[in-house]
């Protein structure tokens, strides 16, 4: 390795000589992390002694003995949307609406937290900042909290579910929006503004042809990630089927609660299969 | 028609891209702007329009001055002021037809854009003017399906559309090779002798300088390092412009030639007759 320099007369560059593997700096790096996995395990006191393994498999082998009677309503009183798969299409437009009232609001906030539309004076400069700072608080609140809080101030149910869903989107949509503008392609808002044209019609013209296919595809992904999240809200009091999960789980029903969980798997997959090949065809 | 007095561009950065540049060009001149890259020439075009907002002196524009001009008159200024740029700045997903017309939009209210319905007369307009350039036949196809040479003269048809007294051009033919870079060129002398539309034009090769320039104006450093006739420009004052290293390269003489390659054609080309990856397109 080193005749080059030996050859040449020239000092061999340390770099040369060092071996990757034993330097200090890998070294500590592995150091301080077998000592946070040390600390972690010996202060979150990970106890596997109150298992019990035959109840265990017991409770799996329920989980998959599928009680078919949650299909159909249980008395004269229940209707097609007290069954499970009712309560799941319900679910998903939970997550539905949840994404469209996110969207009424991400979408024009989103023009005013992007940096190359607000560049120009304090005032919008200011607009700018402060848009942002909101999406980043919004997006570090996690949507099971917001679901809790909102339980708390507008009652356990669909309002609460959809509206922290929603919530929490609009600082999720509103950052991926506004990045999606601050990615074009400024050419085009140069030409458009030396015709004379003015901001309105700069906007129209030049940025929005570029942000539509990004909006949809980011749009798709959040729906596809809402309805995901949808089955969830149930269990912290957000309406759906998380609910009908939840109860069948307190109520130690193990083969409603296994269809259930198969019914939630089912849909996650598909809207993942679809959402997937919506996105890919824009591209 | 154009006077500018001192005029200086300093960058947040501490560039000073103009520095000091007094000029006074009358209607119907045909402007080339030569000099290194750097040397100022695309900043000192935005500056007339104010795409970029020089830091001192004066720009007068038929008697306006446009450097005080308030925003509404800054757009009334701008629309007789045509633009072209190297990099074409079309909007690429949009219809050659629709970026055509958007050339209009300073004469327009923007209710008229945002519902997307241009004026009949706007829309004839267009017609008139892609026929000028000989591109009327693709004014529905998507403007980034064209090949560059056509790119650049959809750029020209825009401007047209302003019915300008001014055409500014930033490196029109930079991005284009030698056959399509005389044809680009050529409908700019066009327009300015058959309209009497005054161009600045800024240019890398100093043959299309001397070949369609009435005047040439060299930048160095931000400064005006020569005014005068195109051949005037002799060895000496070649190298006081471009160094004394420089060398001129001709771009080569007009020819007709078969359509330009695409970008794709282009890059496959070059990588067919690259020895190193041993013809990798006929794979």
């Amino acid at each position: 390795m080193a005749e080059y320099f030996v050859a040449r007369g020239l000092p061999v560059p340390a770099e040369l000589s060092q071996n990757p593997l034993t330097h200090w700096r890998r070294l500590v790096v592995i150091a301080l992390s077998l000592g946070v996995v040390y600390i972690g395990l010996r202060i979150t006191k990970i106890d596997l002694s109150s298992a019990n393994p035959e109840y265990a498999a017991g409770v799996i082998g329920q989980l998959f003995h599928w009680d078919f009677s949650i299909l159909t309503p249980r008395d004269e009183f229940e209707t097609f949307w007290d069954t499970a798969e009712g309560q799941m299409i319900v679910t998903i437009f939970l997550g539905i609406i949840a994404t469209v009232f996110a969207i009424i609001v991400a979408l024009p906030l989103s023009f005013l937290g992007a940096r190359n539309i607000m560049t120009g004076n304090v005032l919008t400069g200011g607009i700018y900042v402060v848009v942002r700072l909101v999406f980043t608080i919004i997006r570090s609140i996690d949507v099971l909290i917001v679901v809790i809080i909102f339980g708390v101030l507008l009652g356990i149910g669909s309002a609460a579910g959809v509206l922290a869903l929603a919530f929490h989107n609009v600082g999720v949509l509103g950052k991926l929006y506004s990045e999606a503008i601050e990615g074009i392609d400024p050419g085009p808002l140069e030409a458009i503004t030396a015709t004379g044209a003015n901001r309105v019609q700069v906007i129209w013209t030049a940025v929005l042809p570029q942000i539509v296919n990004p909006y949809i595809s980011f749009t798709i992904y959040r729906l596809d990630t809402n309805v995901r999240l949808a089955p969830i809200l149930g269990l912290v009091g957000g309406g759906g089927i998380g609910i009908l999960l939840f109860q069948s789980v307190n109520l130690l029903q193990y083969g409603a609660a296994g269809l259930i969980i198969f019914m939630i798997v089912v849909t996650v997959a598909l809207m993942d299969f679809a959402s997937a090949q919506i996105r890919r065809r824009l591209v | 028609m154009l006077a500018i007095q001192d005029l200086v561009k300093v960058y947040p950065s501490g560039t000073r891209a103009v520095n000091g540049v007094s000029l006074e060009i009358q209607r119907g001149e045909f402007v080339v702007l030569i000099g290194l890259s750097g040397s100022g020439k695309s900043s000192l075009l935005r500056c007339i329009n104010r795409l970029v907002e020089p830091t001192s002196g004066r720009v007068v524009f038929d008697g306006a001055d446009v450097t005080r001009a308030s925003r509404a008159e800054l757009r009334r200024i701008r629309r007789r002021i045509g633009m072209v740029f190297q990099q074409f700045n079309l909007v690429r997903r949009g219809s050659v037809l629709s970026n055509t017309l958007a050339g209009r939009l300073g004469y327009r209210p923007a209710w008229r854009t945002i519902l997307g319905r241009p004026l009949r007369e706007d829309v004839a307009a267009a017609f008139e003017n892609l026929g000028r350039v000989g591109i009327a036949d693709k004014a529905f196809a998507r403007a980034d399906a064209l090949s560059g040479g056509q790119q650049q003269r959809v750029g020209i048809a825009r401007a047209l559309m302003q019915h300008p007294d001014l055409m500014l051009a930033d490196e029109p033919v930079a991005s284009l090779d030698p056959a399509t870079s005389h044809s680009v060129m050529k409908y700019l002398e066009e327009i300015n002798k058959k309209d009497g539309i005054t161009v600045i034009c800024s240019l890398h090769f100093l043959s299309l300088a001397r070949r369609y320039g009435t005047r040439v104006i060299a930048l160095k450093a931000g400064a005006v390092a020569f005014d005068g006739r195109p051949d005037a420009i002799d060895e000496r004052r070649f190298k006081e412009i471009y160094g004394e290293d420089a060398v001129e390269v001709e771009i080569g003489p007009e020819r007709s030639q078969p359509q330009p390659m695409s970008a794709t054609e282009a890059a496959l080309a070059a990588l067919a007759s690259d020895p190193d990856l041993g013809g990798i397109a006929d794979r």
